[in-house]
């Protein structure tokens, strides 16, 4: 399969009723998928995975600043030249999504670096521990927001 | 009178100061006696927060630091941010620029595999290998100095280019390397084919197959050894790969010998990709004109680090400064295999599928502790428990 057939058989997919997601191709290899509600996220990974179009290449987390009132989260997909992301937007004050790791045990560390680093609970992931960050990190502040203020850590010098 | 015979699980503990990862790292293992039934691992010992810092930082600034978030594949952060940039920027550097990014890639990819050649030996008790390979690397070394002027985090690249041009002086400097080093490595190649004592530490050890390579996300050649296809120079060419590509290199047994193999294989595709650059060099420019502030717009680069797909994810937001950079090593996707592959391995076997997968080595011999259920502790050291495995396969088969 080509690029361009893996993106149309992706688009296909991320397209299907009832909640068809918002699709855009910023490159000829890129493809944007902005869900439109975070359930759809299992179902629609879940497709993907089955019809081969792509494996978990990186999750990353997006904060667009505190006047948008949203973080948003990237699941990017790779199927050769290929680049198929799922996008999910959620409350700043309640950001949670559900967990790819029961699917994608890669999905496990992708997504203790979000929850660490911005925030966002992931729902139905069994070990939340600290990956990167220091035992002795304060709850509650997240790194990557674009609201952290270095000061609350009382690093000295 | 009654004798019973209770078992008991021990978790031995190893790390956080990890000789076997760029970035220390603490591992859990649980074992049943000499087989280990269970494994964790935490990282971030080495978290610097480099995402973060780039956010505070210019374009131009922030590619000098992501070229130093790893030691030996420094060259390809920088590419990746570079063409992530330039994508961002709808600016495309000019044909010598790439072959030349593509030239110091390879170049960088045959340093690396040497490198954890050497390691990988080393944790086998095979230190002869391990000193000739890094006196074989510092050919390489010579040569990236005298191409860059730096034996590590070259800087070859700009944004819009590359700031090293290959005249003939370095071209012949290069070839000749080059012709030793292919010499060489076919005897490495036949050492960890042939030698029935350096097969004993990696036949059948660590096996991995297809299914499981494809569902545990590994990359590079971690995952080619298990016969999955997966090269993002073939995939997606990026730089100059689409002019000058690269076969790929794949073993269908999935072991560590696999590994071994696949790793050495690809470096005569690399020795063949430098020849053929050097040959047909595109003439003209080294670099492209780049702004100083870049339009709001997001970009994914991909490129195939020594140690598989280096995954970036830049955002822009109209100023000279990045609005949010994420970068997805290697390594954390082939750290998960590790994790799933050690068990049901002897104890003995852990240094050596650990390094199986080519973690980033920083140079230090670091604490091991077994805890025992009655409290005692002794301390282990890695080199203790690498002499552990030693002995351990010197005893049965001897």
């Amino acid at each position: 399969m080509n690029t361009e057939e893996t993106l149309a058989a992706a688009a296909k997919i991320l397209s299907d009723p009832p909640r068809p997601a918002e699709i855009t191709r910023p490159t000829p290899t890129w493809m944007n998928a902005l869900l439109a509600s975070p359930d759809d996220l299992l179902p629609m990974a879940g497709a993907l995975l089955d019809e081969h179009l792509g494996w978990l290449s990186c999750v990353t987390g997006l904060d667009p600043g505190i006047e948008a009132g949203y973080l948003e989260v990237l699941y990017h997909f790779s199927a050769g030249a290929a680049v198929i992301t799922l996008r999910v937007r959620r409350p700043r004050e309640i950001p949670a999504v559900p967990t790819l790791s029961d699917m994608i045990p890669i999905a496990e560390v992708f997504e203790r670096e979000l929850h660490e680093m911005f925030g966002v609970e992931i729902i139905g992931l069994r070990n939340i521990n600290k990956l990167y960050l220091p035992e002795d990190w304060p709850d509650g502040v997240y790194p990557l927001r674009k609201d952290f203020d270095p000061a609350v850590l009382n690093v000295s010098g | 009178m009654e004798t019973s015979e209770k078992k008991e699980l021990f978790t031995i503990p190893i790390g956080p100061q990890h000789p076997a990862l760029k970035e220390p790292g603490s591992f859990r293992f649980t074992v049943d006696g000499e087989i280990v039934t269970s494994a964790e691992v935490r990282l971030g010992y080495a978290h610097r927060g480099i995402e973060k810092g780039a956010e505070g930082r210019s374009w131009v600034q922030s590619l000098y630091l992501l070229e130093r978030v790893c030691g030996i594949c420094s060259h390809v952060h920088a590419t990746a941010f570079s063409l992530g940039v330039e994508q961002l920027a709808g600016v495309t550097a000019p044909p010598r620029a790439q072959a030349i990014r593509e030239l110091v890639a390879e170049l960088e990819r045959v340093h690396s595999h040497m490198l954890w050649l050497g390691v990988a030996a080393h944790e086998a008790g095979f230190d002869t290998l391990f000193m000739y390979s890094w006196r074989d690397r510092e050919t390489i070394m010579d040569i990236l100095e005298g191409l860059t002027g730096n034996r590590v985090n070259y800087s070859a690249n700009l944004l819009g280019g590359v700031k090293c041009d290959v005249g003939d002086p370095q071209r012949d400097t290069i070839l000749k390397g080059i012709d030793m080093l292919e010499e060489r490595t076919r005897h490495y190649l036949d050492v960890v084919t042939n030698d029935a004592v350096f097969l004993q530490r990696t036949h059948g050890v660590g096996t991995m197959t297809a299914d499981q390579a494809e569902l545990l996300g590994t990359v590079g050649p971690t995952a080619r050894a298990s016969g999955l296809g997966k090269d993002v120079r073939v995939d997606a060419p990026y730089a100059a790969y689409a002019d000058f590509p690269v076969k790929i290199v794949t073993a269908e047994a999935g072991d560590l010998e696999a590994r071994f193999q696949v790793r050495l294989r690809e470096l005569f595709e690399s020795y063949r990709l430098i020849r053929e650059i050097l040959d047909h060099l595109p003439p003209g420019e080294l670099t492209a004109r780049m702004p100083r502030r870049i339009k709001p717009a997001e970009a994914v680069s991909r490129v195939e680090a020594p140690r598989g797909e280096l995954f970036y994810f830049l955002k822009s937001n109209g100023t000279d400064m990045p609005e949010r950079v994420n970068v997805r090593t290697p390594t954390i996707c082939n750290m998960t295999s590790v994790v799933k592959m050690v068990v049901g391995h002897q104890l003995a076997d852990v240094p050596m599928i650990l390094v199986g997968i080519d973690p980033c080595f920083s140079c230090n011999d670091r604490m091991v502790v077994v805890e025992r259920k009655q409290h005692e502790a002794q301390g282990w050291t890695w080199e203790q428990l690498r002499r552990y495995g030693i002995d351990y396969y010197r005893q049965i088969h001897s």
